[in-house]
């Protein structure tokens, strides 16, 4: 499931986050995760020695076996009225099929709160999935995958949804991409790495547009600096890091049907630790159109190929 | 009487040779046996206390011994517990300790891969059992598994087929654990590369490289 066709709606109706809230409880999950599991981190999208963490606001890159939640109060934005209220709980599966190919399933919850009307829940549209690895260069740190959505029509509730959205369905073919810098002679800088995606979506009709969809995350992975360049003295807490950023923008593509283009950055960090990740960034709008004031989008990521690997976490189709 | 001086000084080396010869027979067959060989092909070497056998099927292999597979050559040793450890061509690896208790549950196995690849798949015991392997850059500990180690020059690696294994860097202490179908690296100094899941040509490759049959 691409992830971005959600933003591309998301960013049109949210609100500012309860940050205090927030940040208390996040504080307490990140550190009882931390506490339970001390262990160093896995690979959960690997090319070589590089490992990709999982993204919160893009895309997997490459085919796993996989699962997560995901909230998000994203910043506020058009054409929902500011002081709405969003919140999103956001579910996700992902199976391998083959080593190369896997199918996911991804479905969000809103919750919008106007003000002093009751709330409004449902849920938004339900994406499937279909992505393969066309291209695994471990000694370059390399992978390049294809893949198509297909947000099913009809699925999602319209009180939650942009008007003129709902009942509509959409395909988006996408490619993705991860590179790391490892193989390159520039010492401290080599746990750096970048992915990305590049997605079309087409709309099964008007008046919901059809839009390009690229982003592209940049990364700094810790576990990579201590296994790769150089093993720091570095609490555990800092070991498991990586620090992300992610970069996504939406364009209109022939009928802009009222959208504009939207650029979102997320700063933040992941932590992994055995089979499991802990994922957190600010969402911020770039441009006005974008939205307003800051979001926030917290995950936590299970890789069940890693915790089950002889049952749920086998590809369907594997050699024994 | 030159002769008969020759004679003797052959006789005194003969006898001297033999003596030594006859010694050191008996350091082997006293001292304790890890395992024996099970399959072999090319040049295979048991060598300890700076003498080096022959290796052929039905051979013993005692604690102490370094085993040595010539280039080209594959060796495979059924170990005192039962464990079935592979050997890939241009490998040594020395028999530290191998020792089982007097039930056959409880075992202390310590090796260390100088450099190449081996295949072990390690019999299951009680939980107090240790099978452990070095090598320059780190160890690889486990209980009852399927999998595969490789060492060389400043790093080692480690697939795991069936069961866990736990890796940890000689250097750092940091550890990694890796289930089966993963595997990781580790470079010398550093810690451990995350694990990742290994791919089935790469299993293959290290099958290949350690089937003696």
């Amino acid at each position: 499931m691409n992830k971005t066709n959600l933003r591309s709606e998301r960013h049109r109706n949210q609100r500012g986050p309860d940050w205090g809230r927030a940040h208390g409880g996040v504080a307490v999950f990140l550190t009882a995760c931390i506490t339970l599991f001390p262990q160093p981190a896995q690979a959960f999208v690997a090319a070589g020695d590089r490992m990709f963490p999982g993204t919160l606001i893009l895309p997997q890159i490459a085919p796993t076996d996989e699962a997560y939640i995901q909230g998000a109060t994203p910043f506020s934005g058009t054409p929902v009225p500011l002081d709405f209220r969003r919140t999103d709980a956001i579910w996700f599966f992902g199976k391998t099929l083959t080593e190369d190919l896997a199918i996911r399933l991804r479905d969000v919850y809103t919750r919008l709160d106007p003000p002093s009307r009751s709330s409004r829940y449902g849920w938004q549209t339900l994406t499937a999935n279909a992505q393969y690895e066309a291209i695994l260069d471990g000694p370059h740190e390399f992978l390049f995958s294809v893949g198509v959505d297909r947000q099913f029509g009809g699925t999602g509730k319209a009180r939650v949804q942009p008007p003129g959205f709902s009942g509509v369905g959409a395909t988006v073919p996408s490619v993705y991409f991860g590179k790391g810098l490892g193989d390159l002679d520039i010492g401290y800088l080599r746990p750096l790495a970048i992915s990305g995606t590049f997605g079309y979506l087409i709309a099964d009709k008007s008046p919901r547009p059809d839009v390009l969809m690229p982003g592209f995350a940049i990364e700094y992975s810790i576990p990579y600096l201590e296994s790769k360049v150089r093993a720091l003295d570095l609490p555990d807490l800092i070991r498991g890091l990586t620090p992300i950023t992610e970069l996504f923008l939406t364009t209109p593509a022939g009928q802009e049907h009222g959208t504009t283009t939207t650029a979102l950055i997320a700063p933040g960090v992941s932590y992994a630790g055995e089979g499991w990740q802990f994922g957190i960034e600010a969402m911020v709008p770039v441009t006005r159109t974008t939205g307003k004031g800051l979001g926030v989008t917290a995950q936590f990521h299970v890789w069940l190929d890693y915790l089950f690997p002889n049952s749920i976490g086998r590809p369907v189709f594997s050699s024994p | 009487m030159r002769n008969r001086l020759m004679r003797r000084r052959t006789v005194i080396t003969a006898v001297a040779t033999s003596l030594l010869g006859f010694s050191s027979i008996r350091t082997a067959q006293t001292a304790q046996q890890a395992g024996m060989v099970v399959a072999a092909s090319g040049q295979c070497f048991a060598e300890a206390g700076g003498q080096r056998r022959a290796l052929r099927i039905d051979d013993p292999i005692y604690l102490g011994e370094t085993v040595d597979v010539s280039a080209g050559a594959k060796l495979q040793l059924r170990m005192a517990d039962g464990s079935i450890i592979s050997l890939a061509s241009g490998s040594r690896l020395k028999i530290n300790n191998f020792g089982i208790d007097t039930v056959g549950q409880k075992r202390d196995a310590r090796l260390t891969l100088t450099t190449g690849l081996f295949r072990a798949v390690v019999s299951p015991l009680s939980e107090l059992s240790i099978f452990e392997v070095d090598c320059p850059a780190g160890t690889a500990e486990v209980r009852s598994t399927d999998w595969f180690m490789e060492a060389q020059p400043g790093s080692m690696r480690v697939g795991v087929l069936a069961g866990r294994v736990v890796m940890t860097s000689l250097a750092t202490g940091r550890r990694v654990t890796i289930p089966s179908r993963w595997g990781a690296h580790l470079e010398v100094g550093l810690d451990p590369v995350p694990a990742r899941l290994w791919r089935s040509e790469e299993f293959a490759d290290v099958i290949a490289r350690t089937d003696v049959s």
